[in-house]
């Protein structure tokens, strides 16, 4: 990798005369506004193309290499390899898949449960700043301390879910809950729900405040019943809201890896194996650093899709 | 009890009968609304309740079936462990000395949580101020300067915000293994302003853009810089937005795991995270004191939510509308 960071080097000098030039023609050509905009601009394009844009191609062109950390002096390119062998990968698809279920019931249950929660604190009630204001406690927590708290609630020696369900008699003795493999996925997306529910409230409850009293008033004095208010208003004046919640936690479930790293580790037996786990094994376990960088850069394009539909729904109110 | 009303007086029977229906349902309505905060509020609080109680067990109380709710003997021995014991060398025996019913199982590591408080701290700080030197001026330019390549420059930050994190992994790696940085604060500094400067940008501009124009044009008739119409004009108004921002960034920054994950080794560089990670992999710990470690991490981010509400939910619905 050395000589092709001295060959960055090299380039960026050779950027920095040709700014140098291009700075002293742009001063003839552009006004004082102009100018002072480029200015106050530079520090901020300076460390996006850093630390955005730069890894990103880069991580583009390794790629292509199959670069592993246990032989780092033969860097063999290799076109289009490490992409293929994914595909033909059958762990790949089954993280893909699993990845897939992890961020369809979350999002189902983030965009459902966010929807009562805001619809809740949209009313007037007494207590309801005091509520608003411990929503805020699982969104600011660290996730690391979100997982070791359900770990422990999980754990199925001592742990607080056995404990109440055998209190309430649900079960008549203690189960395991992160080790039985049907039960992996559903367990750490409840984790991830309960600490991505209260931006969804958030935002669906700004969505419920946006729209105008009139309407609801309107339907009243038609004789609309409350069922039909929530159906015929309510709901088609949350779809920014929702299409925003969706799009948002969906870019947040599918690369999510905290809860997977501490919860299990992709265990038991690859049952919580998904796309983020892959990426971290391929390339800190495997050390294969090529691999990695395909993996993240097909996580990287599905994101940007996203992205690209979010700009599309509500990028218009830039 | 209608009818009743009814009888008695049956000239306003009708606003009667209207009245009670109406304070029947609104009592209906009040009940209803209080169980459904009594839910909501269990449901968020019970398990941060749970594990701020188990940090407070012994180990002989933390392994009772079924667990207690509140602790009986409560005891601070974990939290003790963290901020005041003495550094012990470990070694095989003094790890067997340890006396599993008194509530052992504390590990030797437990005094690494204080640098690394230090470090969370000290990595936060400065990538908010990084933030708001690179994120002030670039805001205000987009937002109240008409210039050539503006759309794009917006749309261009627009891009970075959805970069993943995970997916720069791999190449800030092999960067920051080239520079020297692995195991040093300031590869972190580095890498979470990707993570944080594009949702800076985005707060700011469109707390700039909601402030009047005048004041720019009057600004500058009289003389100001561009300069100075942003350090004297918009500034002092554009606080909130700033609380926000740096509210946002230093929440973000003592949060972050996968990164500093890949690029801290040693207690030297490692967060509060990491640390906390790094115990609920070890089964010889004892849970009650993995929760009091938890407990650290979880303090300092629920007070800055709880203290600044308002500007934490303002700031969350631009950034994403924008976004």
């Amino acid at each position: 990798m050395a000589p092709f960071l001295d060959y960055l080097i090299y380039q960026l000098s050779e950027a920095g005369t040709v700014a140098a030039t291009v700075a002293s023609t742009l001063s003839r050509r552009f006004n004082y506004d102009e100018r002072s905009a480029y200015l106050f601009l530079m520090p901020v394009m300076a460390v996006l193309v850093l630390v955005a844009v730069f890894p990103i191609f880069y991580s583009l062109y390794l790629s292509f290499f199959d670069l592993k950390l246990t032989r780092p002096h033969r860097v063999p390119f290799v076109w289009f390899d490490n992409y293929l062998t994914l595909f033909a990968d059958e762990l790949f698809w089954g993280s893909v898949l699993r990845t897939v279920y992890f961020t369809l019931i979350s999002v189902t249950a983030i965009t459902v449960l966010g929807l009562l929660i805001a619809l809740l604190l949209n009313e007037t009630f007494r207590g309801r700043r005091f509520i608003s204001a411990m929503l805020l406690v699982p969104w600011a927590i660290p996730y690391v301390a979100n997982a070791l708290m359900w770990k422990w609630i999980y754990d199925s020696g001592y742990g607080a879910l056995n404990g109440a369900l055998l209190q309430m008699g649900f079960i008549d003795k203690y189960m395991v809950w992160l080790g039985d493999a049907d039960k992996t996925i559903p367990l750490i997306a409840n984790a991830f729900i309960w600490k991505e529910v209260p931006l969804a409230a958030i935002l669906l409850l700004v969505t419920l405040k946006s729209i105008p009293d009139d309407l609801y008033r309107a339907a009243k004095v038609d004789g609309a019943t409350l069922m039909r208010r929530f159906i015929h208003i309510t709901l088609p004046s949350l779809r920014p809201g929702f299409a925003l919640v969706f799009i948002f936690e969906t870019m947040i479930a599918i690369r999510h890896f905290d809860l997977f790293f501490i919860l299990t580790e992709g265990g038991p037996a690859d049952t919580s194996h998904v796309l983020a786990w892959e990426i971290y094994v391929e390339t800190f376990r495997n050390l294969s650093f090529g691999t990695g960088a395909a993996l993240a850069y097909i996580m990287a394009i599905v994101t940007f899709f996203l992205a690209y539909s979010i700009i599309r729904t509500v990028g218009k109110r830039l | 009890m209608k009818n009743i009303a009814h009888t008695r007086n049956p000239l306003s029977s009708d606003k009667e009968r209207y009245r009670t229906k109406s304070r029947l349902s609104e009592r209906g309505r009040a009940m209803f609304i209080f169980v459904c905060s009594v839910l909501l509020l269990a449901y968020l609080l019970a398990p941060i309740t749970w594990l701020v109680s188990s940090s407070f067990q012994t180990e002989a109380e933390i392994v009772s079936v079924p667990p207690h709710w509140i602790p009986e003997e409560p005891t601070t021995k974990n939290f003790e462990a963290i901020f005041f014991q003495e550094q012990k060398e470990v070694t095989y025996e003094s790890r067997k000395q340890v006396d599993p019913v008194s509530g052992g199982y504390i590990p030797s590591t437990a005094k690494n949580l204080l640098p690394a408080l230090r470090n969370s701290f000290v990595v936060a700080c400065l990538v908010v101020i990084f933030n708001l030197l690179v994120g002030v001026p670039a805001a205000y330019a987009m937002a109240k300067i008409r210039f050539l390549g503006r759309n794009s420059s917006v749309y261009f930050i627009l891009t970075t915000r959805v970069i993943p994190d995970i997916a720069l992994v791999v190449p800030f790696f092999l960067v920051i293994k080239n520079l020297g940085l692995l195991d040093n604060i300031l590869s972190l500094v580095l890498t979470y302003l990707a993570v944080t400067v594009p949702f800076t940008v985005f707060i700011l501009i469109s707390y700039f853009e909601s402030l009047p124009d005048e004041l720019d044009k009057a600004a500058r008739v009289d003389g100001c810089s561009r300069f100075r119409t942003m350090t004297h004009v918009y500034l002092p108004l554009a606080l909130p937005s700033l609380v926000a921002v740096v509210l946002f960034t230093f929440l973000t920054s003592w949060n972050e795991f996968l990164l500093a994950l890949m690029f801290t080794q040693t207690p030297a560089s490692q967060t509060v995270p990491i640390i906390v990670a790094s115990f609920t992999s070890d089964f010889t710990i004892s849970f009650s004191f993995i929760n009091a470690a938890g407990v650290v991490a979880i303090i300092p981010p629920i007070i800055i939510a709880i203290m600044f509400e308002k500007y934490i939910v303002s700031g969350l619905t631009v950034g994403a509308v924008k976004g």
